[in-house]
């Protein structure tokens, strides 16, 4: 039972960080940039929960929408007038650029909301449920549940939608698709604002989960750098196998080891990794 | 007529001027405080700066120190050290050597004060740690540093034995510290205190920095069924910790938190599962001083916070506000801002101020304090020792 309680939790926190990274994925797989503004865009998202709960009574289940839409609308700007004018340089360039205006973006929501940890108090939360002897922590399962469903919406978006088979293209090939006729600029505007989409709503869920603070941005980077690279970049199945192997490496490299090792053992995993499979577990290339 | 007129005018514009400035100008204290005020440390920084800028405020409002026949009016020289400890050491001795400050605030923490310590000591410049706790900052032998915290013992020691004398049937530990130097050197107090006590730990694990997730730990935890959870780290792993903890169902009969219930976000954040949760701090605002010191008593202190910053100060705040008033009380009392004199005074200071009596021991760390033990009860956090500001008695049970 221990183990089963064990590999419970481990899926639900896989599934949470594969809700973190699957919008970081997305842009470093189609757009080539390395955003740093990810886990701030995370952050983000969750303030706008915790404000839309606090002022308005709207469960973060349901402002995931508000939150995914200011996201876009936010990161659709920013890749049309800022990064898309670096776009083409080494990958550095938009390293730096996108690592500067996280700057801007971490220190701004600090000014506004202060350093202070907050946490969304639901007026009834589900609570917990023992099911055979195994506890289901609800609210993170149905966060986690949720965040699966949005990644479904994303990979329909991708392969059913003339704008994601524009995405996939441009992911293939930049020059074939613009001959084809695709507005790359455009695109690219589209994917980034996609992918700040699916912080903002992420961020939403996991104000549920995790306590609020600007602070807590280079944390969900972190994790999205390493489900990325675990899981294999540029395609949404990566994200969430990476996301899901790292919450059971964390979760059974605690009970085995203890748990000031968990990460410890996700690191020195990658690194092997790293070594033997570059390409990460699912070792495809694209969203095609 | 005309030129009567101008000499005229002049000579009330003059008079004007003559007037409007003070008899004598006042001099100006120039106080160094190296700082974390950005990087991770920054929330604690801006907490240590608040109270500086406190007693700052309240010193100059009230028309500055009065020394001998001079008056002096207090500037605060911040430095950030941007959360790097060799840079704390640096600009520690900037203050002193470029900025020719008067006296010095250690930077934020044991470690970093520790470091800093060494270079007030070679230019015999009086400095005040007001979070540092760890004996290891103060058993070097030197002779110009005092700090504001007790060590961290006299936490942990009241509340084993708080709990050992309940006559409550509670006699196993589980003691979980994020692995980081003050949250695992309480830890380690935890321990020994427990074991002082007769009390037997069952397990004691710690966790990473930048944990974001406790279930496992939790999980068996749970099945080892402890009467009494003592947890240390930073506020954002106990809200999480005391989140997950509801989640799994565990349910001590004693649950305590260092150091994150001693902040109003912590109780804001947790709602509910606040309650009962029993902690630790060197001052919290529940206590009663009525102080000597510039801001009199601790309700006169919490007032004035409160009105600057419409937030209710914390042991830190409070802390860092105490040091600014310890030392206005040894200028004083030495009668010069001449920095051997001021820190006889300092060693020789037994006083009563509105964060308690103070008195340094011989290595310069405060002996006089009784930190007191809190448990938040339907809400609010009240105290439950010492004695005489007891507000109520420890609730066990309870934890949901």
């Amino acid at each position: 039972m221990l183990y089963a309680q064990i590999l419970l939790n481990g899926l639900v926190l896989g599934g949470l960080y594969a809700c973190i990274s699957v919008g970081f994925s997305l842009v470093w797989g189609v757009l080539n940039v390395i955003n740093v503004l990810h886990g701030s865009f995370v952050v983000l998202g969750s303030y706008i929960a915790y404000f839309a709960y606090a002022h308005f009574g709207i469960h973060p289940f349901f402002s995931i929408i508000i939150a995914g839409a200011l996201l876009f609308a936010l990161g659709y700007v920013v890749q049309l007038g800022l990064i898309n004018r670096v776009v083409g340089a080494p990958v550095l360039t938009t390293l730096v650029l996108t690592f500067g205006l996280d700057l801007l973006l971490n220190n701004g929501m600090l000014l506004a909301f202060s350093a202070d940890y907050r946490s969304v108090q639901l007026a009834d939360p589900l609570g917990s449920a023992v099911v055979g002897g195994l506890v289901f922590p609800l609210d993170r399962l149905v966060a986690m549940l949720l965040a699966g469903v949005l990644t479904g919406l994303l990979y329909l978006l991708l392969v059913r939608s003339k704008i994601g088979r524009a995405i996939v293209a441009v992911r293939m090939d930049r020059e074939a698709a613009a001959l084809m006729g695709v507005d790359v600029k455009k695109i690219y505007a589209i994917t980034f604002g996609i992918g700040a989409l699916m912080a903002g709503a992420a961020g939403s869920l996991l104000s549920l989960v995790f306590p609020i603070s600007p602070l807590a941005g280079s944390e969900y980077l972190s994790i999205a750098f390493i489900v990325c690279i675990l899981g294999g970049l540029g395609s949404i199945s990566g994200a969430i196998v990476g996301g899901i192997v790292l919450g059971l490496i964390q979760s059974f490299g605690a009970l085995f080891i203890g748990p000031q090792h968990g990460l410890t053992i996700a690191f020195v995993l990658l690194i092997i990794l790293l070594i033997f499979k570059p390409t990460g577990i699912m070792g495809r290339r694209g969203y095609e | 007529m005309r030129s009567y007129m101008k000499a005229w005018l002049l000579a009330v514009a003059s008079a004007a001027v003559f007037l409007a400035q003070p008899a004598v100008a006042n001099e100006t204290l120039r106080i160094g405080a190296p700082l974390p005020l950005t990087g991770p440390l920054s929330p604690e920084g801006l907490k240590q700066q608040r109270g500086y800028d406190l007693w700052a405020e309240t010193v100059n409002t009230a028309g500055g120190i009065k020394v001998g026949g001079d008056v002096y009016d207090v500037e605060i020289v911040y430095v950030d050290y941007e959360s790097q400890t060799p840079r704390a050491v640096q600009t520690a001795e900037r203050l002193i050597t470029a900025d020719n400050v008067n006296f010095l605030f250690a930077p934020f923490g044991s470690g970093a004060a520790k470091a800093a310590s060494s270079v007030a000591e070679r230019y015999q410049i009086p400095m005040i740690a007001a979070t540092a706790s760890s004996s290891s900052v103060y058993d070097q032998g030197y002779q110009y540093l005092f700090g504001t915290f007790t060590p961290n013992s006299t936490l942990t020691e009241p509340l084993a034995k708080i709990v050992a004398n309940s006559g409550q049937d509670v006699s196993t530990v589980a003691i979980y510290a994020r692995n980081d130097l003050f949250p695992l050197a309480i830890a380690n107090e935890m321990k020994k205190s427990t074991e002082n006590n007769d009390l037997e730990v069952i397990s004691f694990d710690e966790y990473a920095i930048g944990t974001m997730d406790h279930a496992s730990a939790l999980t068996l935890m749970l099945r080892s069924k402890p009467d009494w959870v003592f947890t240390t780290g930073y506020i954002n792993d106990l809200i999480l910790i005391r989140r997950q903890m509801a989640d799994l169902g565990i349910e001590p009969k004693v649950l305590t938190m260092i150091a994150g219930p001693a902040y109003q976000e912590f109780i804001d954040a947790t709602g509910d599962h606040s309650n009962n949760v029993s902690s630790a701090a060197w001052w919290h605002p529940a206590v009663s001083y009525d102080g000597k010191d510039i801001f009199g008593s601790t309700a006169d202190f919490v007032a004035a916070f409160e009105a600057k910053y419409n937030a209710v100060p914390d042991y830190a705040e409070a802390s860092a506000a105490a040091a600014g008033a310890i030392l206005e009380l040894a200028i004083e009392q030495a009668g010069t801002i001449e920095p051997t004199a001021v820190r006889d005074a300092l060693a020789s200071m037994d006083a009563v101020t509105f964060y308690g009596p103070v008195h340094f021991g011989e290595n310069g760390q405060i002996d006089s304090l009784e930190p007191p033990v809190f448990q938040i009860q339907d809400g609010k956090a009240k105290t439950i020792f010492p004695e005489i500001i007891k507000q109520a008695d420890m609730r066990f049970g309870g934890i949901e």
